[in-house]
């Protein structure tokens, strides 16, 4: 069983499924849960994080849907190795809409496209440099 | 569809007082469902209704499939109830309270019962008086469980419980594992609580029915826009699915139900040079819809 470090909290604007769904989705990208590792029971983490268990069912099942996560019969959930199942058009709305919000931050801020494009590119170059890691102590 | 509670029409009046105004409700089986309202909003009214305590002025209501003002012994012994005293016998001891409750209860389930209550520090051994608020919360809710009822229902539980006895009675609730398939009631004013633990969001207001689905559905149908607008806020009665408005720093903050984004170009119309959309939480959302017909001060710094 994977040790799953994610946080709820109450009263954001983001409802608690959709923190479970963003949360593992970030594990999964840092490398924090390799493709093959377990998930929690729904109960398992319904207990851990204090919340109704069917939550806990929804943001699964979006994950699942999404083809982040496979379900094995009498075993549980596991991270499925990384396809890509979104069509480009999605992917590409999804990158805008990100990009969006991350410009919305940062316009604000005392820094040139230039730092910020290399503070970008640091963050993306660690994420691929973590994976890689696990990769090779597995 | 099979509804462990349904309503149709339901009103009460009381002299002059509407607690209830033509109200229908059907609450499907399994889950747990919140109900939210100010006070006086008619939740207890309902209940007693439901069980039959109280007869209705007009409309119909069923608990399990039995009309409320006919309820068989059979029907009433798969009902349970909390409320926010946590009323005992204070000269009895637990166990003496839990052995009488067993007698009463066919379908007692001991196992139920020591799971719960390992969620609590109760002494069997000592009296009611004895123990303190959250202690008695959780023998009570140590008893109704182990009645197995199809429908438990929970008049704010938690008021008054300190933090360590609430995280008892909020795990004890959702996580005890029970064959049955209880439909749990759970009033509450509690945003923080009803986040973590409802499946689905009743909303009462003043009598009436104003929202009925996930919580997460709900706070969909609520959104939040700030504006400046250089004449003052236009007429409430212009803008749809107008909730509450607040003026911060000059500029006005409003609350509405069921609008797209396509409210941004309303606001405009109505003389907003700006208009900012922001997100919502449940609490805000709730608040809103609570305090709609309200007054509210005009203008804040």
């Amino acid at each position: 069983m994977t040790n799953l470090s994610i946080q709820i909290v109450t009263g954001d604007s983001r409802p608690i499924f959709k923190q479970i769904v963003d949360g593992i989705r970030m594990e999964v990208a840092k490398g924090n849960l390799a493709p093959g590792a377990k998930l929690p029971s729904v109960r398992g983490l319904a207990m851990q994080l204090m919340i109704n268990a069917n939550t806990v069912a929804k943001a699964y099942g979006e994950l699942t849907a999404q083809g982040l996560l496979e379900a094995r019969q009498g075993l549980g959930l596991f991270v499925t190795e990384p396809r890509q199942l979104l069509s480009e058009e999605e992917q590409k709305k999804r990158l805008d809409a990100a990009i969006g919000t991350f410009i919305n931050e940062v316009a604000y801020l005392s820094y040139d496209s230039e730092d910020i494009i290399k503070a970008v590119q640091d963050a993306l170059t660690n994420l691929g440099g973590e994976t890689k890691n696990d990769s090779d102590e597995g | 569809m099979d509804y462990c509670i349904e309503t149709e029409g339901l009103t009460k009046r009381f002299g002059k007082k509407m607690a209830l105004k033509d109200f229908t409700l059907g609450i499907g089986r399994g889950g747990i469902h919140a109900i939210v309202g100010s006070n006086g909003a008619g939740k207890s009214t309902l209940f007693r209704i439901l069980l039959g305590v109280t007869t209705p002025t007009r409309g119909t209501a069923s608990l399990l499939g039995e009309d409320s003002r006919l309820l068989s012994p059979a029907v009433r012994g798969r009902v349970g109830y909390v409320n926010e005293e946590h009323t005992l016998p204070l000269w009895m001891t637990a166990q003496q309270i839990t052995n009488q409750q067993r007698s009463f209860y066919p379908s007692w389930n001991q196992a139920i019962y020591d799971q719960v209550i390992g969620y609590f520090d109760v002494d069997p051994n000592q009296k009611v008086s004895g123990l303190s608020r959250g202690e008695r919360a959780g023998l009570n809710l140590s008893m109704a469980l182990a009645q197995a009822p199809d429908v438990l229902i929970l008049d704010e539980p938690t008021l008054g419980l300190d933090v360590v006895a609430r995280q008892s009675f909020l795990e004890a609730l959702m996580f005890t594992e029970t064959e049955a398939n209880t439909t749990i009631i759970y009033c509450s004013h509690q945003m923080e609580e009803i986040e973590r633990v409802a499946d689905r969001l009743i909303i009462m207001e003043k009598g009436t029915l104003q929202n009925n689905s996930s919580p997460d559905d709900f706070v969909g149908r609520i959104s939040y826009w700030i504006g400046d607008f250089a004449n003052g806020l236009p007429a409430k009665n212009t803008l749809p699915g107008f909730l509450t408005a607040r003026t911060i720093d000059g500029q006005h903050h409003i609350l509405v139900a069921d609008q797209d984004d396509t409210f941004g170009q309303v606001l405009k119309n109505n003389g907003a040079q700006t208009v900012t959309k922001a997100p919502v939480n449940l609490e805000r959302a709730v608040n809103a819809f609570l305090t709609k017909n309200h007054n509210t001060p005009g203008s804040r710094v």
